[in-house]
């Protein structure tokens, strides 16, 4: 089971320059007539990549680092300019949006015509054509022509088709970001069966949150080239560190405006440590929440924390006012205090602690810092914490 | 899945593609030749009073069938299947496929919707007393075949090079009338004089046009070793396109 099902070896792509239209006409000449390369721009280099049997794989990595360009190098749409790829299998890919639709057809032709490129013909194809066009789940929309198909159909048909052929290795360009949440839910619920069954799975998205939970890799590009793979937490983190150092010089927090409060957080530790970088703890840890604050009158403040999952949905809040606790003075105008969470119930996924001074009364929030928490782990289950549970046994005359 | 398969869905595509919209759909396909002959005599035989010289020699309307409707055949696929690497980069862009399955479905949906319309024009001359050898039809589709390869090699350079010359397609537009108007279609070699007949061979469908008329008509005479040269060349242009396509595929998604 873990033979190699894409290998990729000093992986190059470079697009020939044409401005003018006299360059198209120059490079044909060349390319007809010498050897010689026209004069080229480069957006993939040397890339090695092994990909085997069973694998999930996220490729992550800014815009333009030639993430697409791999997927169709490895889908065979684009032909190498240096190295070599392979791949031993039947690949389905949903490149960008549309899968190759003819947007004057109707959804149900596409479909058709989509499944007969990738091999499904004939009484198969008929068989399976009614599980497609439920799993896109677009309504009348499938007799109507493609043109009027907004994005998020596109790719709901797009990926019904994929999810019909169940193929050997699956490649999806941004597919999870075009669909509605609900779809979105269904798209990752199948491919989280599908890599159960032992599908191999090559994922591009902007969503550390959706690549940490589909993939168990990742492959960092940069630039054309491969900037890190590994481990898909470690992977991750390191690229989300370098998006907040790009960022850096324009601080989210203006320091001076934030010194003249009544009350400033000057230092947040998550265990201990105090640092943008995500910190990464297991499910189950200890997790202890530290924070300093810097009082302008002496007055002790009140402190709130809460933790929320990266895309905003609060999880769990508390304050010092609340459990009836005040921050203890550690200098002439600075408090702190410290919160443990023992045994954290928070489920494997990307979560911030926020911590705000408040003022004694625990009315006025006075100010904002966020510290990145990853929680990694294997678990299955759905939502943000485990809650405490066990299962009951019936008795046999309430079995019946 | 098999390229056959492949090709065949193709066609039928491409076929729906040119009928879409028009609301009689392939009944369009039998009526176009149809109205097109109507045009043609009246235009031909009412206005400019053309005939055919020669004691024997055939009316001139289906002395222009013959030959008009292979040439309409070989001129439009060559003029479609030219663009047909263009018209679907959005496909090329997304799917991995032999891109000459693209080619040659738009070829054949051509010679097949000019077949069918050329068949069904010979019976209705035929219908209405016209001097038909219908015996000669085995004879004339036969002789589609070498006049299709050489269509396809044609149609595979050309639609290999409008990828990077987009101007190529125009030019052919005003290429082809030249093509057709320097072969013996609307008029017959004789009325030629004498000095510049000869030149006429020079152009590779005047084979065609008159064996067409031979084996259809009897009009002048069916010759093996033209129709050998004929083959050869079909077969170099099929051969030498198919190589041109192969090597500049593997860049067409550079310059789409």
């Amino acid at each position: 089971m873990s033979d190699v099902l894409v290998q990729a070896c000093g992986l190059g792509k470079a697009y020939p320059k044409v401005h003018r239209s006299g360059d198209r006409l120059r490079a044909l000449g060349r390319l007809l007539f010498t050897r010689a390369d026209p004069d080229r721009i480069s957006v993939l280099r040397g890339v090695d990549l092994e990909i085997r049997r069973g694998e999930s794989l996220g490729l992550i990595g800014a815009n333009g680092a030639g993430k697409s360009t791999l997927l169709k190098l490895m889908t065979g749409v684009l032909t190498p300019s240096s190295g070599s790829v392979r791949v031993d299998g039947k690949i389905g890919a949903l490149l960008e949006l549309g899968a190759g639709f003819h947007p004057e057809y109707s959804g149900r032709d596409n479909v058709v015509m989509a499944a007969a490129l990738q091999g499904l013909e004939g009484a198969e194809l008929r068989a399976r054509l009614p599980g497609i066009i439920e799993f896109a789940d677009i309504g009348r929309y499938i007799d109507e022509p493609v043109k009027h198909y907004s994005s998020g159909m596109v790719v709901r048909l797009g990926f019904a088709v994929i999810a019909a052929l169940r193929p050997d290795l699956l490649v999806t360009d941004e597919v999870l970001a075009v669909g509605d949440e609900s779809f979105q839910k269904k798209c990752v619920r199948w491919m989280q069966d599908y890599l159960a069954d032992g599908g191999t799975l090559v994922l591009v998205s902007h969503s550390m949150y959706h690549v940490q939970k589909l993939c168990r890799h990742a492959c960092w590009l940069r630039d054309g080239e491969i900037a890190m793979q590994g481990d898909v937490f470690e992977v991750t983190q390191a690229y989300l560190a370098w998006h907040e150092r790009k960022s850096a010089p324009a601080p989210a927090r203006d320091e001076i405006a934030v010194g003249a409060l009544e009350f400033s957080v000057i230092g947040a530790s998550l265990n201990g440590e105090d640092r943008e970088q995500p910190v990464v703890l297991e499910h189950g840890d200890r997790l202890r929440v530290g924070v300093r604050i810097r009082s302008r009158d002496g007055r002790a403040p009140c402190v709130a924390v809460g933790v929320v999952r990266a895309d905003g949905t609060p999880v769990y809040g508390l304050s010092t006012e609340m459990d009836g606790e005040t921050p203890q003075r550690i200098g002439p105008n600075e408090y702190g205090c410290e919160v443990e969470f023992e045994d954290l119930p928070l489920l494997p996924g990307s979560y911030s602690v926020r911590l705000h001074p408040l003022d004694p009364e625990g009315v006025r929030v006075f100010d904002t810092v966020e510290r990145a928490l990853t929680i990694r782990g294997a678990s299955r289950e759905f939502g943000l914490v485990r809650l405490p549970h066990r299962w009951n046994r019936l008795r046999s005359e309430e079995a019946r | 899945m098999s390229l056959a398969t492949l090709t065949r869905r193709f066609i039928a595509r491409e076929l729906r593609n040119r009928f879409a919209g028009s609301f009689s759909g392939g009944l369009w396909a039998l009526m176009q030749p149809l109205l097109q002959l109507a045009v043609y005599s009246f235009v031909f035989v009412h206005v400019f009073k053309a005939r055919v010289p020669g004691a024997d020699a055939p009316g001139y309307i289906p002395f222009l069938v013959v030959a008009l409707w292979p040439w309409t055949a070989f001129a439009e696929a060559v003029l479609r299947s030219t663009t047909a690497i263009q018209d679907n980069a959005a496909l090329i862009g997304k799917v991995a496929l032999p891109r000459e399955v693209l080619v040659v479905a738009s070829a054949c949906a051509s010679f097949a919707i000019h077949l069918v319309g050329f068949v069904a024009i010979l019976l209705v001359l035929r219908l209405f007393g016209t001097p038909i050898r219908l015996a000669g039809l085995p004879a004339a589709i036969a002789l589609y075949l070498p006049l299709f390869a050489g269509a396809l090699g044609v149609a595979l350079a050309c639609a290999a090079i409008q990828v990077f010359v987009r101007d190529l397609v125009q030019a052919l537009g005003q290429l082809l009338p030249l093509l057709m108007f320097g072969a013996p279609i609307f008029y017959d070699r004789s009325l030629l004089p004498e000095r510049v007949r000869g030149l006429l061979d020079l152009n590779p469908f005047t084979f065609y046009a008159e064996s067409f008329r031979a084996v259809l008509l009897g009009h002048g005479s069916f010759d093996p070793t033209r129709f050998g040269i004929a083959l050869v060349l079909a077969a170099g242009l099929l051969i030498a396109g198919h190589w041109l396509f192969r090597r500049l595929d593997r860049h067409f998604e550079d310059f789409l």
